[in-house]
């Protein structure tokens, strides 16, 4: 073996040594997930409660034996963030830290900046409640739709609670203002009226004039789509006005903290529409509360759906890495349709990138919910067929 | 009838906001950006009297023994060494706001907190049912500002005050000590802020950061009604109260809040000095 044969059998070496390290460091690291929660603004709320979920089904996953025989680890950044700048938190996760996957629980104005910042080249999975909308490569909407917690539900309280004259309330956003679209749309199919429609500014913490204003419409039903704060002040003052005895109240986003806020004496009458209580009777929703609340302390971030939805977009995941053996973002696209799981909030099912659930209609009870009526697998009302 | 209810109470409540803002900025000069999270103490301390088993009106107590208390604390280390220093009294209540924020999500969390009603049900009033605790909350604040313009007008503590606010050299001069008086009229101006929000915690959210919502509304009263005089707060809290009640009633919320602007706007740039300017 001469000089040369040597030093090019050394170079050669050196050269595949990190490429061989590369490959089995690969085989034992774990999977990277960039989870996308508020942490800040006015949704920051949900950040803790958020973290909690995220926790809970990182533990399920890894017990399980990982995502792609490799256990998965989670990178958190601020969804609370302005789209801008939450989008800029997403790419240091994906450029800088290397994760695989992004689940978002944020606002939509949020989802938009950053599904066109990936531009389909990261799988995305999208969790909380939304108007929709959006329909970028690679990106799953697994949260209600308002056609998910409308269309069924308007003409159950009209038959059920002869709930015919509707009144609409809402903050000055998208999300109200598309609900309201579907919302007329489910009124006029259960035979209903519309005798008033209002939106709201986020600074407004006095609500006497639009009180005033329900109470002259003679309407049977308020349709709130009020959020956080806002709905908080709004009920309390509905209720101290004595309004619960003429009409009944139906929000599409009220959780578990929002109801704490509101106050026992301020809950009659008040119903909610989503796709998971805290208080789901079924064995899987029940062992996940009851785990939650052994392993946090639920006074200081009640459990509720936003947060919830964090652990749904992990078993997403779990779900869809199985199906397609891999994280390429073609891959997970080739086998979406139809992909199903089961979770604490029943079957989901994959369709049109959208996904079908089960929506309960809950009743408060003080502060607790109380489920009245389930509606199975409703579907999501919108798709991507891109 | 019901409108008319609405726009008294919306007055008198707003009024009892700004009053320890009026106190703290419009006779010390010290902008204080805390002032709504004193307002944010005191609607804890309803809190925390409710979680103890007892009516959330102890709240009021425990809202000016903690804000009296944190206060005081904070003049002596804080605003005394920054009075006719306007700005960085800004800077400084700012970071103060940011603290007492972070501290309350550390007992608290940051979820939203409950405070009941003390008295439900509602009164017949001018021929409508009212709800009862505004009600009551009314006739308390009505006699509340009657004694304090008396006490302002006619004590000789109210005469000292006068005095210090119109010319602090001069009233040092003959004898005043304006140092101690100073500290009593922060203090007096951060336990009212305590007080109105243990007073509204049964009505309104309670949260952390609930502080913010009431900090800019008391400001535009300011600007509008003048600072350093009651009547000036008065006239302030009449044309900002009254032009958002109105203005909604007549239009939607998104107006009313619209023309509160505007009327602001209008007042800092032909009338900076307000309806009532102290010289």
């Amino acid at each position: 073996m001469n000089r040369r044969r040597i030093i090019q059998g050394g170079v050669a070496a050196m050269l595949g040594m990190p490429l061989l390290s590369r490959v089995s460091w690969a085989a034992s690291s774990p999977i990277r997930v960039g989870m996308l929660i508020p942490e800040s603004g006015p949704a920051g709320l949900f950040g803790p409660s958020s973290r909690n979920c995220t926790e809970l089904g990182v533990q399920d996953i890894n017990a399980r034996g990982g995502v792609l025989g490799r256990p998965i680890e989670v990178l958190y950044a601020d969804g609370g963030l302005p789209p801008a700048q939450a989008a800029q938190a997403a790419l240091r996760l994906w450029r800088g830290r290397k994760v695989e996957v992004l689940i978002g629980m944020h606002d939509s104005a949020v989802r938009e900046a950053v599904a066109a910042m990936l531009d389909g080249k990261l799988p995305y999975i999208y969790t909380p409640t939304t108007e929709g909308g959006g329909c970028a490569p690679a990106t799953y909407v697994i949260g209600e739709t308002p056609q998910q917690q409308l269309l069924p539900v308007m003409p159950w309280l009209a038959q059920n609670r002869n709930v015919k004259k509707w009144y609409l309330i809402g903050n000055d956003y998208v999300w109200p203002r598309d609900s309201n679209v579907v919302a007329k749309e489910a009124i006029a199919a259960s035979g209903g009226e519309v005798v008033g429609e209002e939106y709201l500014p986020f600074t407004v913490d006095n609500f006497d004039a639009s009180l005033g204003r329900i109470r002259d419409s003679g309407a049977e039903g308020v349709f709130i789509t009020l959020v956080g704060g806002a709905s908080v002040g709004f009920n309390r003052a509905f209720a101290s006005f004595g309004l619960p005895a003429k009409a009944l109240r139906l929000c599409t986003l009220l959780e578990e903290n929002t109801l704490l806020g509101i106050g026992a004496q301020n809950t009659e009458g008040l119903y909610s529409s989503t796709g998971y209580f805290a208080t789901l009777p079924s064995g899987a929703a029940r062992q996940f509360a009851d785990r939650y609340r052994s392993t946090f302390d639920n006074a200081k971030a009640p459990l509720n759906g936003l947060a919830e939805s964090c652990y749904e977009g992990l078993l997403l995941l779990e779900a869809m890495a199985a199906k397609a053996g891999s994280l390429e973002p073609k891959a997970t696209e080739a086998v979406a349709e139809g992909l199903a799981y089961e979770g604490p909030r029943g079957r989901i099912e994959l369709l049109g990138r959208y996904a079908a659930k089960n929506i309960y209609l809950a009743e408060s009870k003080g502060t607790e919910f109380e489920i009245v009526q389930t509606f199975e697998n409703v579907p999501p009302g919108q798709s991507c067929t891109n | 009838m019901v409108e008319l209810l609405n726009l008294v109470y919306h007055c008198l409540v707003l009024a009892l906001v700004v009053l320890g803002l009026a106190v703290v900025f419009g006779m010390l000069g010290v902008m204080n950006m805390a002032h709504g999270e004193f307002l944010m103490l005191g609607a804890f301390s309803a809190v925390t009297a409710q979680s103890a088993g007892l009516s959330p009106l102890w709240g009021v107590a425990i809202a000016i023994a903690v804000c009296g208390v944190v206060g005081w604390v904070v003049e002596r280390l804080m605003i005394r060494h920054l009075y006719h220093r306007p700005f960085d009294t800004l800077l400084a209540t700012w970071g103060l706001s940011i603290l007492m924020r972070e501290v309350i999500e550390l007992f608290y969390g940051r979820g939203y907190q409950n405070v009941d009603m003390p008295f439900t049900g509602s009164v017949a009033l001018l021929g409508v049912a009212y709800p009862s605790y505004r009600v009551l909350l009314m006739a308390v604040l009505v006699v509340l500002f009657a004694a304090l313009a008396l006490w302002y007008v006619r004590s000789p503590s109210g005469a000292r005050i006068r005095a210090m606010v119109g010319n602090p050299t001069l009233a040092q001069a003959v004898g005043i000590s304006t140092t101690r008086l100073a500290t009593g009229a922060f203090v007096f101006g951060v336990c009212t802020a305590g007080v109105a929000g243990a007073l509204l915690a049964p009505l309104v959210r309670v949260e952390p950061a609930m502080g913010l919502d009431y900090l800019l509304n008391s400001f535009f009263v300011l600007v509008v009604g003048g600072l350093g005089s009651l009547a000036g707060l008065a006239a302030g809290t009449g044309m900002i109260g009254g032009t958002q009640v109105v203005i909604s009633n007549l239009f939607d919320q998104t107006s009313g809040y619209l023309a509160v602007l505007a009327v602001s706007l209008l007042f800092l740039w032909l009338k900076p000095n307000g309806l009532i300017a102290r010289r």
